[in-house]
């Protein structure tokens, strides 16, 4: 069977492709990024448990504090990324989605246990003693499995040679194990956001902690330690990655497509450059190369997606029934919507200057 | 058709969306109204300077964080999760169309997320007048994602001139969005009263819980009220097939509505009453039956108007099952499974025949029928109904049960999926005629009335009826039992179902052959010439000769044209004829 006969017909956008594959990049990386706050977070938490003394036991429970947040963005900043994912890639995504429906669906639990059990451990710090750094591990497996999951719809959805399986398993138990690109890419997912979290952690540590430096020095030194070894290690995984990849998408990389060639690049020299600075546990310098660095693999993740959807699926070919004033009345919610936020933020100051 | 079906047998999608969005829908009305019940509550601690009722509020609002940023915000994701899994068609139709209506709502929910996070974190660290700002934006964030999701789903039931004109504001203000803004912001200030209600009994200091009691109370009591017009005026524009679902044509929404919905708020507000008449009593129990009370109301609210769009999931627009109504004229002339996405059998063949029809349930039937499941099970509602009888039902089911989609494909697609579900679900025999029997009366039962209930079990209901009250029940069948609806065949089948229904309790009669001969007559002759005026022709005939003269009208008399009839049919006249004329058999 033909797979491509498989393929949902795209229904008619409202807006020029190109204005959600701009919303889609814009947002995105946000999401990476609270994400990576997430995992990193939890995970460093977790390491300072190992450590003995009052600064790692603070640090720990400070960061506790923030782990809620961090959850509650990273579901807040997906929202919008995947909203618009559905409008360009939706009759992909939901067509993978069924086969893997079981798997999807088990994400909404596994965030609300997950989500519950970082309140528990924020608001039952001090009575749950060494259990604590238990109820983080079991976070960090939590969320991580969640990423496991969207690694699996995300190969999936691009991969419709794989989805005639489904004639002989329709029941939503199906994964996209047998991927040769699933376990390396989810692993240098995985390497890349423990490591950018390793970098949040450090910033709230010499910004948020400062008032005791004990507590914010003993972070800085875990989470820029993290960052280092871990994008260390990524020069392996990420090779390992795109070795992985079909010859056709790697050559993309190497020369192959102008645009994928000079990201690779770029991000290679901003890893590199960001390894030095974390070396040094320079945060700030270390931030401002990692934050591109950051749209830069998720530009470099796009562009992965579009080589392997090239023989079957072109955006720009997609038919447009253009309507401004919606597009409007969002961007205008958007612009509002951030104003107010920075004004309550903004009262939030003035109350810690006073 | 477009996409893949998520297919276990046993467990149908619809049980789980109504699951996720019940609880979805109360958690985040709740949130809606909880933010407006905070600030009010907490203003009324600023004015009457009580650091009781401020702790009060305090309390509330950590609730309120965890339950409606994790379970709310989780809850409404998963929505999205569930409905993209079940009904990707339609999913995918209501993202494209709303997309930046979505992602506002997406904004607005992130201010909420930070206005909550503020407003808890600042109760006594921030001046009175900004806490208090903080927390009207919290609330304006929530209403206002209630106001741009209520136009999204109320879309669903009423697009309105959206279907003409594809315009994004055509279907977010569609007819009933008013209404419905209206009657969840009552609601969702209801149910903030009826939790701010039961909470404040467990207040420690009397004076204190008093005054919450009562003001939570009237709170609540005040919402109740006012949502009962706005739930009236949402009812009375709904179009009219949905308008028809609602009163009366299906009976399990109308009781929905009637006994789930307006009594409950009757109870509650009586409960209410009660309770305000006496808030020094710490009646808990009573309390928590009006939460329950509340909740029932609002259920009953949302069940109908997901039912009442039946058999659409988006109404007029999109079938249940994924099927766009513009395109069933099409499909039916080209054959679905060629233009299925998701088949393996791309046209019916001998040798297919079943496995295509399972395709065709897979991608018509299953998106409300379990297979051997507790949810619309097919097998139990097939398992009465021949080959034949099912073939026939397929053709008109849309007319004969307004709330099932027609069947979308050629003819023989139609045999296959018929095939599918007699021969494979029950391993029956696929012969063509259903009457085994050659019992017209037995066939028209089959297909009409065999899919909710088998002969066997309407038997003993019927012991005791002469053939006459039986005649007069297929005319009135929803004043028998409101859940059936009106059969509406010419008479003639009407006396044959009747004289099958008769035979079932009286085996020996044969009033059947009597009702249908009688049927038939007035069919096919009475419009020319009554039984009074043939009868003096037709002096002395016998039976037989009477039976003859049917096979050959146009010889007896060249005006007449020849009775096409079955044999069993001319029997059935002739002996209705020999009977009035006094013949002999």
């Amino acid at each position: 069977m033909n797979p491509a006969t498989l393929i949902p017909t795209a229904d008619t956008l409202t807006a020029h492709w190109g204005w959600f594959q701009l919303l889609l990049m814009l947002t995105f990386p946000l999401h990476l990024i609270a994400m990576n706050a997430m995992l990193g977070t939890t995970l460093t938490a977790f390491v300072a448990h190992l450590f003995p003394g009052r600064a790692h036991r603070e640090l720990a429970h400070e960061l506790a504090k923030a782990l809620p947040f961090l959850v509650a963005f990273t579901i807040n900043l997906g929202v919008a990324p995947l909203l618009f994912v559905n409008v360009i890639y939706g009759h992909l995504l939901y067509s993978s989605t069924v086969l893997m429906g079981l798997f999807w669906l088990a994400v909404i639990p596994i965030l609300i246990i997950a989500y519950y059990l970082a309140y528990i451990y924020d608001f039952s710090f001090k009575k749950l003693g060494n259990l604590a750094m238990f109820v983080l591990l079991i976070v960090l497996v939590l969320l991580m499995s969640v990423g496991f999951i969207f690694s699996n719809n995300m190969t999936m959805m691009i991969s419709p040679a794989s989805w005639t399986r489904w004639f002989s398993t329709p029941g939503g138990s199906l994964l996209n194990l047998a991927d040769p690109t699933l376990l390396s890419r989810y692993l240098h997912m995985m390497t890349g956001s423990l490591a950018v979290g390793g970098l949040c952690v450090a910033l709230y540590s010499s910004v948020v902690l400062k008032h005791d430096k004990e507590v914010s020095e003993a972070g800085v030194k875990l989470g820029m330690q993290l960052f280092t070894w871990l994008t260390g290690l990524q020069l392996l995984v990420g090779t390992w990655f795109l070795l992985t990849l079909p010859s056709v998408i790697m050559k993309r990389f190497m020369g192959g497509t102008t645009v994928a060639t000079g990201l690779l690049a770029t991000g290679i020299l901003l890893a590199f450059a960001s390894l030095i600075t974390g070396y040094q546990r320079r945060v700030m310098p270390t931030l401002w190369l990692t934050l591109p660095l950051v749209y830069v693999m998720s530009f470099m993740r796009d562009s992965v997606r579009t080589g392997y959807l090239t023989p079957y699926f072109d955006m720009t070919k997609v038919p447009a029934n253009v309507q401004w004033s919606p597009l409007i009345f969002f961007l205008v919610t958007l612009v509002l919507g951030i104003g107010v936020i920075v004004w309550m933020l903004s009262r939030l100051q003035i109350f810690k200057k006073s | 058709m477009n996409y893949p079906v998520w297919f276990v047998p046993t467990f149908g999608g619809g049980l789980l969306i109504a699951l996720v969005a019940i609880i979805h829908v109360f958690v985040s009305h709740f949130a809606v109204g909880g933010g407006l019940y905070l600030v009010m509550a907490e203003r009324k601690a600023i004015k009457e300077k009580s650091q009781a009722i401020m702790d009060f509020v305090k309390k509330h609002t950590k609730f309120f964080m965890l339950l409606t940023m994790v379970f709310g915000g989780l809850t409404g994701v998963a929505i999205w999760f569930v409905i993209s899994l079940i009904h990707p068609a339609a999913t995918s139709l209501l993202i494209h169309t709303f997309v930046f209506g979505w992602a506002a709502e997406w904004v607005f929910f992130l201010v909420e997320i930070v206005a909550l996070f503020v407003y808890f974190y600042t109760f006594g660290k921030m001046d009175d007048r900004t806490h208090q700002a903080i927390g009207w934006i919290y609330f304006g964030a929530a209403w206002m994602s209630l106001f741009l999701i209520n136009g999204i789903i109320d879309f669903m039931l009423t697009p309105g001139s959206w279907i003409s004109n594809s315009d994004f504001w055509s279907g977010f203000f569609n007819p009933t969005f008013w209404p419905s803004l209206f009657f969840r912001s009552f609601m969702s200030f209801m149910l903030a009263g009826c939790y701010g209600f039961l909470t404040a009994t467990f207040l420690e200091d009397e004076a204190t819980r008093h005054r919450m009691v009562r003001y939570s109370g009237t709170w609540a009591l005040i919402s109740l009220i006012l949502s009962v017009p706005a739930g009236w005026w949402y009812l009375s524009v709904l179009p009219s097939p949905a308008a028809k679902l609602v009163s009366g044509a299906s009976p399990t929404i109308k009781r929905a509505v009637m006994t789930g919905g307006f009594s409950l708020a009757v109870l509650a507000g009586v409960l209410i009453a009660l309770i305000l008449l006496n808030p020094k009593a710490r009646i808990r129990c009573l309390i928590v039956a009006v939460m329950l009370s509340a909740m029932g109301y609002m259920g009953a609210f949302e069940w109908t108007r997901e039912a009442a769009r039946r058999p659409y999931v988006i109404n007029e627009v999109m079938y249940s099952n994924g099927i766009l109504k513009k395109d069933v004229e099409r499909i039916n002339q080209d054959g679905f499974l060629k233009n299925a996405k998701w088949v393996q059998n791309k046209e019916v063949t001998e040798t297919n025949q079943l496995e295509a029809g399972r395709e065709l349930f897979l991608h018509q039937c299953f998106a409300c029928h379990t297979v051997g499941g507790f949810n619309n099970d097919i097998v139990s509602r097939t398992k009465n109904m021949s080959f034949g009888a099912m073939r026939k039902y397929l053709a008109t089911i849309h007319e004969k049960r307004y709330f099932m989609p027609p069947f979308v494909g050629t003819d023989t697609e139609l045999k296959a999926l018929a095939a599918y579900l007699t021969a494979g679900l029950h391993k029956k025999p696929l012969t063509d005629d259903a009457g085994a029997t050659g019992d017209h009366g037995k066939v028209l039962y089959e297909e009409n009335c065999a899919a909710c209930h088998s002969a066997d079990s309407i038997k003993p209901k019927m012991k005791g009826w002469d053939l006459a009250k039986v005649r007069a029940s297929l005319d009135k069948l929803p004043a028998l039992n409101p859940a059936m609806p009106d059969y509406t065949a010419p008479p003639a089948d009407k006396d044959a179902m009747a004289g099958y229904l008769f035979k079932l309790n009286n085996s020996g009669a044969a009033p059947a052959a009597k009702g249908q001969g009688a049927s038939l007559y007035e069919e096919n002759c009475a419009a020319c010439h009554s039984m009074d005026q043939i009868k003096p022709k037709m002096t002395g005939w016998t039976r037989d000769k009477i039976r003859a003269a049917l096979d050959k009208l146009s010889a007896l008399n060249s005006a007449m044209p020849d009775y096409t009839g079955t044999p069993a049919e001319k029997d059935a006249m002739a002996n209705y004829m020999a009977q009035q004329t006094g013949g002999a058999k």
